[in-house]
C-alpha cells in the first residue's frame, strides 16, 4: 500500500522550490486556496516514521499526519536541497531521526501562536 | 398528521437517574457522620499504568452518573453487573450498556479502610480537592484484574471478527484507562452532596438532562439530533451536522444538540476549552441558526471504543431527550483498531459478539433514539463544494477533509482556508492556543487539567 506525507506550502516554501522539478508538482487543492507537495511511500518507511513519532497517525486518506512540525520541516528541508519528491528525502530525514526528535520534545511543550487579530 | 410526529424518547432505562443532594444541613450532617467514624476518601485520578500520567479521574463518571447521563446506571457496578455488561453489554436490569463504570482504589487504600472498619454495607464519604463531594453507600467490595478488564472492555479480532482489526494496546488511550485501574473495587450507588461548581467556559454549556430536555420543551424542539464531538468543528462537522438534520419526522430536525465530551483526552486533540467555544462560533456567527443550535458536553474521559462509545453516547443523548443521533465515519475512534463503519454496522445490523444479534434499537431493552447513519463528506473540486460522498460521482477528483489535515496546518502556523474551517473557529483555536501556550492536548495540559480540574468544590458550610 502507498502513503502519503503532505508538505503545505506558503509563500515562504513556494520561493525556495521556485524554479526546480519538483515546482511542477505542486497541487492545488480546497478551490486553489491550498497548496501542496506530496511524498509518496511504502510500508517500511511508514512503519518507521510509525515508530519514531507516538503522534503519528494514518488518516482516512491514507496520509501519515500528527508528525512533528520539526518532521515537516526537516521533509521539505530534504524536498528543497534534493528538489525531488522521492523516497529518498524521507529516507533523509530519518537520518536525522535523533536531531528531529530532539526538536520535537521541545515542540511538545510550547507551539508559537500565528499573530491573527 | 400528529401519527407521524416523533415522540421524545423515555430516559434509558425508564426514568432519570437524579442522585443530588441540595439540602445542605442533611449533606452536612452525613459528612459529620463520616468524618466521625473515619470513613473519608479523597478521590484521586488514575495514572497510566507505566507512565503515570493522569488518563481518567473518576469524579467525571460519579458526576455523569448522579446527574442522570448515563441512566439508569446509578454507581459503581458489582461484580455481577460487571460480568455481564463485559459478556453482553446488559446491566442487572436488562437495559444496554456498553462499559464498565467503576470505583477502583489501590490494595493500599483498602487495607487503610479496612483498619478503621470500613467495609461492605458502609457508607463512604468521597472528597474531591479536599471538600466533601458524594458518598459512596458500598454494596459489595471485590478484586480485578486491570489487564483482564481492559481486554475483555474492548474484546479482539478472535473474538470480535465483525469490527475489531487489531489487537488494543496501550497506543489505544480507552484500553490504558481499564488496564490503568487499581485492582480494588467499591460497588455501590453515589449520591453527590455538594454540588461541584463549573469553572468558565464550562459553566456556560452544562446541561444535564433534565434541564436539557426543559429547554427542549421551551425551545418547541419535537425532534432533537445529537451530535457527538471531541473535535473543534471543521466544515466537514458543520456539514455533517447540517445534512443529518435534514432526517427528523414530517419536517427536518428542529434542533441539533451538540454534545461535547470532556476530560482526559489523547495528545493532539484540542483542548476542551477550545472545543466548546469553536463549537458556539457556528452559531455565535450564523453558520447554523443559534435557535436551531445548541452546545452543551458531558464529563467523561474517552474510551475511543467506535461502536461501544457510540452506544455510550446514544445513552446519553437519549437521557438529553434527543430523537435522533448522527453517527458518521470512524466514530470515536482512534488508530486502525476497529472497522471503519464498525459504529454503522452496530447501529444498522448489530454485532453479534457484542451481545447485539440486532441493532441496539431493536434489542430488548435497548435504546429508542434513532441512528441517523452517515457517510463522510468531502470536498468536490468538480461540484465546487462540499459533497455528500453518496452523492458526488466524483470520486477521482475527490479531497477529502480530515481533522488530522487540519491540525498539521494549524500546527504549522498555516491558516486553514476558510472552504475547510471558518476563519471565527481558527480565531478560537488560536485564543486558546495563546492562553494555553499550545494548540493541542499536550502532557502540561493533561496534567493541569488534572490539577484544576472542570470544577470548583464550594465549601459546605
Amino acid at each position: 500500500m502507498e502513503y502519503i506525507l503532505e508538505v503545505f506550502l506558503d509563500d515562504y516554501r513556494l520561493s525556495k522550490i521556485k524554479g526546480t522539478p519538483v515546482e511542477d508538482k505542486i497541487e492545488a487543492v480546497f478551490g486553489g486556496e491550498l497548496k501542496v507537495l506530496r511524498v509518496k511511500i511504502g510500508e517500511e518507511l511508514k512503519d518507521a516514521i510509525l515508530k519514531a513519532f507516538e503522534t503519528a497517525r494514518i488518516d482516512s486518506r491514507s496520509c501519515i499526519t500528527d508528525t512533528p512540525v520539526a518532521f515537516k520541516r526537516a521533509l521539505f528541508e530534504e524536498i528543497a536541497n534534493q528538489k525531488t519528491l522521492d523516497e529518498s528525502v524521507v529516507k533523509a530525514v530519518l537520518d536525522r531521526i535523533d536531531e528531529i526528535k530532539e526538536m520535537a520534545a521541545k515542540e511538545a511543550e510550547y507551539l508559537p501562536p500565528p499573530e491573527i487579530d | 398528521m400528529s401519527e407521524l410526529y416523533f415522540n421524545r424518547p423515555m430516559p434509558h432505562g425508564g426514568r432519570l437517574v437524579e442522585r443530588v443532594l441540595t439540602n445542605k444541613k442533611a449533606a452536612k450532617k452525613i459528612v459529620d457522620f463520616c468524618e466521625k467514624v473515619g470513613a473519608v476518601y479523597e478521590i484521586k485520578p488514575t495514572l497510566h499504568y507505566k507512565r503515570g500520567v493522569p488518563v481518567r479521574n473518576v469524579y467525571r463518571e460519579i458526576m455523569s452518573i448522579c446527574y442522570g447521563f448515563f441512566s439508569p446506571v446509578e454507581g459503581s457496578m458489582t461484580s455481577k453487573e460487571l460480568e455481564l455488561v463485559l459478556s453482553k453489554r446488559r446491566l442487572l436490569s436488562g437495559w444496554v450498556f456498553p462499559y464498565p463504570l467503576l470505583f477502583d482504589i489501590s490494595k493500599e487504600d483498602y487495607e487503610s479502610l479496612k483498619a478503621k472498619g470500613i467495609g461492605e454495607g458502609d457508607r463512604l464519604l468521597l472528597k474531591l480537592k479536599g471538600k466533601p463531594f458524594a458518598i459512596l453507600d458500598i454494596e459489595e467490595i471485590y478484586e480485578i484484574d486491570p489487564a483482564e478488564l481492559a481486554d475483555r472492555t474492548f474484546g479482539t479480532p478472535e473474538q470480535n471478527p465483525e469490527v475489531v482489526r487489531e489487537k488494543f494496546d496501550d497506543k489505544h488511550p480507552g484500553w490504558v484507562i481499564y488496564r490503568s485501574h487499581q485492582p480494588i473495587i467499591l460497588a455501590g450507588k453515589y449520591t453527590i452532596i455538594n454540588e461541584p461548581v463549573f469553572k468558565e467556559p464550562f459553566n456556560r454549556f452544562w446541561l444535564p438532562p433534565r434541564k436539557c430536555r426543559e429547554l427542549l420543551d421551551e425551545k418547541g424542539w419535537r425532534t432533537a439530533i445529537a451530535h457527538q464531538t471531541r473535535n473543534v468543528p471543521h466544515v466537514g462537522h458543520e456539514m455533517l451536522m447540517k445534512n443529518a438534520a435534514y432526517t427528523g419526522d414530517v419536517e427536518p430536525c428542529h434542533g441539533i444538540l451538540v454534545n461535547a465530551i470532556i476530560g482526559v483526552k489523547r495528545r493532539g486533540d484540542y483542548p476542551d476549552e477550545a472545543i466548546l467555544e469553536a463549537h458556539e462560533a457556528v452559531h455565535k456567527y450564523g453558520y447554523i441558526k443559534p435557535e436551531r443550535h445548541v452546545v452543551s458536553f458531558c464529563l467523561w474521559d474517552m474510551r475511543y471504543g467506535n461502536p461501544l462509545e457510540s452506544l455510550l453516547h446514544g445513552i446519553i443523548r437519549q437521557n438529553m431527550g434527543c430523537t435522533h443521533h448522527m453517527f458518521g465515519r470512524d466514530h470515536a475512534a482512534v488508530g486502525e483498531y476497529y472497522d471503519k463503519f464498525a459504529t454503522q454496522i452496530l447501529w444498522l445490523k448489530g454485532i453479534p459478539s457484542y451481545g447485539f444479534d440486532k441493532p441496539p434499537t431493536e434489542v430488548e431493552g435497548g435504546l429508542q433514539i434513532r441512528p441517523q447513519n452517515m457517510r463522510e463528506f468531502w470536498y468536490c473540486p468538480v461540484c465546487k463544494e462540499m459533497a455528500y460522498s453518496e452523492n458526488c460521482g466524483h470520486t477521482k477528483e475527490k479531497q477529502k477533509l480530515s481533522g488530522s489535515l487540519i491540525r498539521g496546518l494549524v500546527a504549522e502556523g498555516v491558516q486553514p482556508p476558510a472552504i475547510i474551517m471558518r476563519p471565527e473557529v481558527f480565531k478560537t483555536v488560536v485564543k486558546w492556543w495563546k492562553t494555553l501556550g499550545y494548540p493541542f492536548v499536550n502532557e502540561r495540559y493533561v496534567e493541569r487539567k488534572e490539577k484544576e480540574l472542570e470544577v470548583d468544590v464550594p465549601d459546605l458550610d
